[in-house]
């Protein structure tokens, strides 16, 4: 069971540099929750390196990193013990089926070949392969084997496990699929490492955001906070922004319309709920639609690009 | 949030599957392999402005971008680009250009190297068109690095400037986002609206739905190999009239206000969870209107107001059922 | 009182169960790899088509066996005249079968992980780079002395059956007993760890399959060729012969010393040096194997 204390991953000074003088991390500290966290970065940005220094698969160059409260570097295999992994690239065996992969992998993670089997067989189902499990992965689509890499992952009950951009390869439908799978870990108490470059996966399914580029540490917080917005409220009035404006101005609020037609009203010390209240008065007044309503940003995407251009 | 670009593609009259100033024209295409059927009397057509490609795996998709690009021939039907068959006429390769997912780029070559081959290879006479096209794309740091070190992303751009430098008037494009960073896919976005505005036809195909949402005002969307959809994303849901739209409402006093909603005749259902409404109805517009006086009735505030059904995920969903 | 027990229900959670149940240490993690990579070169499990190799090969080579008692049993009265019956020293050796069953088997133990990337995934779990080589190894070297010993095992129950008396025949080559699995053992055991060594450079089957024949062969044919010039057809050179090489062992175990027909036959101190090349040989493998899984690519 996650031990909702320690936290999922603590690094410190985490650099890594590999012959041929790429860095792939460069001195990243930052503690990361329990729970589901995203990590975010483009292609390149470390992601992956930083989860083969999770593993002990490589040593890091400098600093240090623990993993559900135990050292990487004095325990790799106690700590692989509590991991599960599920990689970008392809890594299954094609000739064999679901099934047998699933139980042989939990074999190697220590399960008795019964206990194997039956943790394989109620993982199979549980990522909703339930029947193709035993037919030969040769045929699997892509959605199907991510599923089984998903399946190989969480085979042995860990505490945390680390997904490299589940939802590569996914059609919409099988993103959303992936993405409430995922959700479903945390009600099982497994803490989750979602690496990916699609914000939008993170925003529906993480409740913690790391941000790396370049190796380092962009910015580390929880899903929500990052999405607030203190004192701005942004609305929706089919169009009909600029009548809102003009009235909320009488009233002594600074209103802006923006490119995308919707007004966006901000705070000059006021408290925030007497903004809201007005708002809701006038709009009420003008007898205007209210199609949406927000003290936050709309997407993580909107974070970062305005912490970009404020760079 | 789709915002509006400068240039929307207009529609001919009546069907948004047919866009009025069509550059790319596909009428009863047809295209299958041995038994199984890609595209299946397939109508649409593009024009000038960004139009997004949509469709689950295998629903056509690639095998439409193909074909529009001359790479296969249709087994029945036709296909039109400016006109012409893109497989016969050289002249309209010329203005064609296709950045698959896929396919590999030479890895010794660095960045500079590749765009300025391809700029070759098409003649052109342009000097200054490589290294617009490299800083249009955001690699004129690294254009002299060699492209096999390039991350994903990174090599998703290299084959855009690639397709950009022989000035192409239609632009096909395959998941062209894949791989980026958030900053990365904001200029990658806009590089493409900018495209668009400036009169090219620009195709994105992505399964990526709310980066297609912000990138193209037109979608249309396959489904085995047919038509499923085509237009605005909001217009689309709004044709699908029987089925009701979903609003969240996040307010203090949520029983009471839901219980007041429930009292209007727009509204066919309502969902309590713990200080949060779900309003379902199929007239949101008049809902949306009765929201802020109700509210100020019961003197509970509006904390967030959020359509659930807005999205092209959420329609996307919707039409696949 | 019935209507009572209709009345009572429950939804039982069928979500996901923890694992509270026993672990096993790495060496459990090996011994199920070493299973695992049993299965797959004998093709169990899987389909027929690479079921056919393994046991074809094994049917050849069993061949002699089953000719050798069927000739002894048919001249059980009438001396054979020019039929030379094979020795079980003789049969433990290197036919063209075995080394093809060795550059068939080991690849396919060792390359796929490679090939399918698998390898990530397998150092993802509680073991390190030498459990790793520990099973591939063991389970190559077990195969290979199955491979060796089933034939034997037919030639001696077959003799003994046909024999006078088989329970005289069991006292009189009681040794044999010994012998066999022994020789056997170290023929199994270095030729499966030369093969999971070359299997482990590269991640093509059919890569790693032809440089094992190449480096079976080439120093065969090359020392051959220099012992053939050599007076007295003997050479401390026959050392380097790395195909042959176990053999000398092999001949130690069954004679005591080094066969006097071989080309390390009248060598000074030749069975030594035998032993002594093997080791090295040996140890050179195990070393490399250590560092190709050191760091495993991902």
């Amino acid at each position: 069971m996650a031990r909702v204390d320690t936290p999922s991953f603590v690094a410190d000074g985490l650099t890594k540099l590999f012959p041929g003088g790429t860095t792939a991390l460069d001195g990243l500290t930052v503690a990361v929750p329990r729970g589901s966290v995203g990590l975010v970065g483009a292609n390149g940005a470390g992601k992956t390196t930083l989860f083969r220094l999770l593993l002990g698969l490589i040593g890091p160059t400098n600093g240090s990193v623990e993993v559900c409260g135990m050292a990487v570097a004095t325990d790799p295999i106690g700590v692989r013990r509590r991991l599960g992994f599920m990689p970008e690239h392809d890594c299954l065996p094609p000739d064999q089926t679901a099934a047998d992969v699933v139980a042989t992998f939990g074999e190697l993670s220590g399960l008795p070949p019964r206990a194997a089997r039956q943790r394989a067989s109620d993982v199979l189902d549980l990522v909703g392969l339930d029947e193709a499990r035993f037919r030969s992965m040769a045929g699997f689509s892509t959605g199907m084997r991510q599923r089984t890499k998903l399946a190989q992952a969480l085979v042995a009950d860990p505490e945390l496990v680390l997904l490299d951009e589940p939802t590569a390869g996914l059609d919409p439908i099988g993103r959303e699929e992936m993405l409430a799978l995922v959700e479903r870990l945390g009600t099982f108490g497994i803490s989750v490492v979602l690496a990916t470059h699609l914000l939008d996966d993170v925003q529906s399914v993480c409740d913690h955001v790391v941000m790396i580029d370049g190796g380092r540490l962009v910015l580390s917080g929880p899903t929500e906070k990052l999405l607030e917005r203190a004192g701005t409220v942004r609305l929706d009035v089919g169009g009909r922004s600029e009548d809102l404006g003009r009235a909320l101005r009488h009233r002594g609020l600074t209103t802006e319309v923006l490119e995308d037609g919707t007004a966006e009203v901000t705070a000059d010390g006021q408290d925030i709920d007497d903004v809201l209240d007005i708002v809701r008065d006038t709009v009420a007044d003008l007898g205007l639609p209210l199609h949406s309503l927000s003290t936050g940003y709309a997407s993580l995407d909107e974070v970062f690009l305005s912490q970009a251009s404020g760079r | 949030m789709s915002t509006d670009g400068p240039v929307v593609t207009a529609l001919s009259t009546g069907d948004p599957a047919f866009a009025a100033e069509a550059t790319v024209e596909v009428r009863d295409l047809s295209v299958w392999f041995g038994p199984k059927v890609a595209l299946s009397e397939l109508s649409c057509s593009f024009g000038p402005g960004v139009t997004g490609l949509l469709g689950p795996n295998g629903a056509g998709k690639t095998t439409l971008m193909r074909a529009m690009t001359g790479l296969l021939g249709p087994k029945s039907g036709r296909v039109r680009v400016l006109g012409r068959d893109p497989r016969a006429s050289r002249e309209v390769q010329r203005s064609l250009a296709l950045v698959p997912e896929d396919e590999a780029v030479p890895a010794g070559l660095t960045a500079r190297q590749l765009v300025r081959y391809v700029a070759d290879l098409h003649g052109v006479v342009d000097r200054t068109a490589v290294e617009r096209c490299l800083d249009e794309v955001d690699l004129t740091d690294v254009a002299d690095r060699k492209v096999g070190g390039f991350s994903k992303g990174m090599r998703q751009r290299v084959k855009v400037a690639a397709a950009l430098v022989p000035d192409p008037t239609v632009l096909v494009l395959d998941e062209p986002l894949n791989g980026a960073d958030p900053v990365q896919r904001a200029h990658l976005i806009a590089l493409f609206r900018r495209l668009g505005a400036e009169g090219r036809t620009v195709i994105v195909s992505s399964h990526v739905l709310h980066e297609v949402e912000r990138l193209a005002q037109r979608q249309i969307v396959l489904l085995q190999g047919r038509l499923a959809a085509a237009g605005g994303h909001r217009a689309i849901r709004d044709a699908m009239a029987d089925r009701p739209r979903r609003m969240l409402v996040r307010t203090p006093a949520a029983r009471q206000l839901a219980a007041s909603l429930l009292g209007l005749e727009a509204v066919s259902g309502v969902t309590v969870d713990d200080g949060s409404i779900v309003v379902s109805s199929s007239r949101a517009g008049e809902v949306a209107t009765a929201l802020p006086r109700l509210a100020r009735d019961l003197d509970t505030r509006l904390e967030e107001v959020r359509p659930l059904d807005d999205s092209l995920e959420s329609l996307f969903r919707e039409l696949v059922r | 009182m019935s209507g009572a027990v209709g009345a009572v229900g429950a939804v039982y959670d069928r979500g996901y169960r923890p694992y509270d149940g026993p672990r096993r240490g790495r060496g459990g993690t090996v011994a199920a790899l070493f299973v695992a990579s049993i299965r797959r070169a004998l093709g169990i499990r899987r389909s027929w088509r690479q079921k056919v190799f393994p046991w074809v090969l094994l049917a050849i080579v069993t061949v002699p066996a089953v000719v050798n008692v069927g000739i002894g049993y048919v001249t059980r009265d009438t001396p054979a005249e020019g039929f030379s019956f094979i020795t079980y020293r003789e049969y433990v050796g290197v036919s063209s079968a075995l080394l093809l069953f060795v550059a068939l088997t080991a690849p396919d133990v060792v390359c796929p992980d490679r090939r399918h990337r698998v390898l990530s995934l397998i150092f993802a779990r509680p073991l390190v780079g030498h459990d790793y080589v520990l099973a591939k190894v063991g389970a190559v070297t077990t195969i290979v002395f199955g491979f060796s010993i089933l034939p034997q095992v037919v030639l001696f129950v077959g003799q003994m059956l046909v024999s006078d008396g088989a329970l005289d025949y069991l006292r009189d080559n009681a040794e044999v007993l010994w012998q066999v699995p022994v020789a056997a053992g170290l023929l199994a055991v270095y030729y499966a760890t030369i093969g999971v060594v070359v299997a482990s450079l590269t991640s093509r089957r059919i890569v790693a399959g032809v440089a094992l024949l190449a480096l079976a062969l080439v120093p065969s044919v090359v020392t051959g060729a220099v012992i053939a010039n050599d007076a007295d057809e003997s050479s401390p050179v026959a050392v380097l012969d790395l195909l042959s090489l176990p053999l000398h062992l092999r001949d130690v175990v069954f004679l005591g010393h080094v066969d006097p027909d071989s080309p390390l036959g009248g060598v000074s101190a030749g069975g030594l040096m035998a032993a002594g090349m093997y080791t090295l040989v040996l140890v050179a493998a195990v070393a490399i194997l250590l560092l190709r899984y050191r760091e495993p690519d991902a």
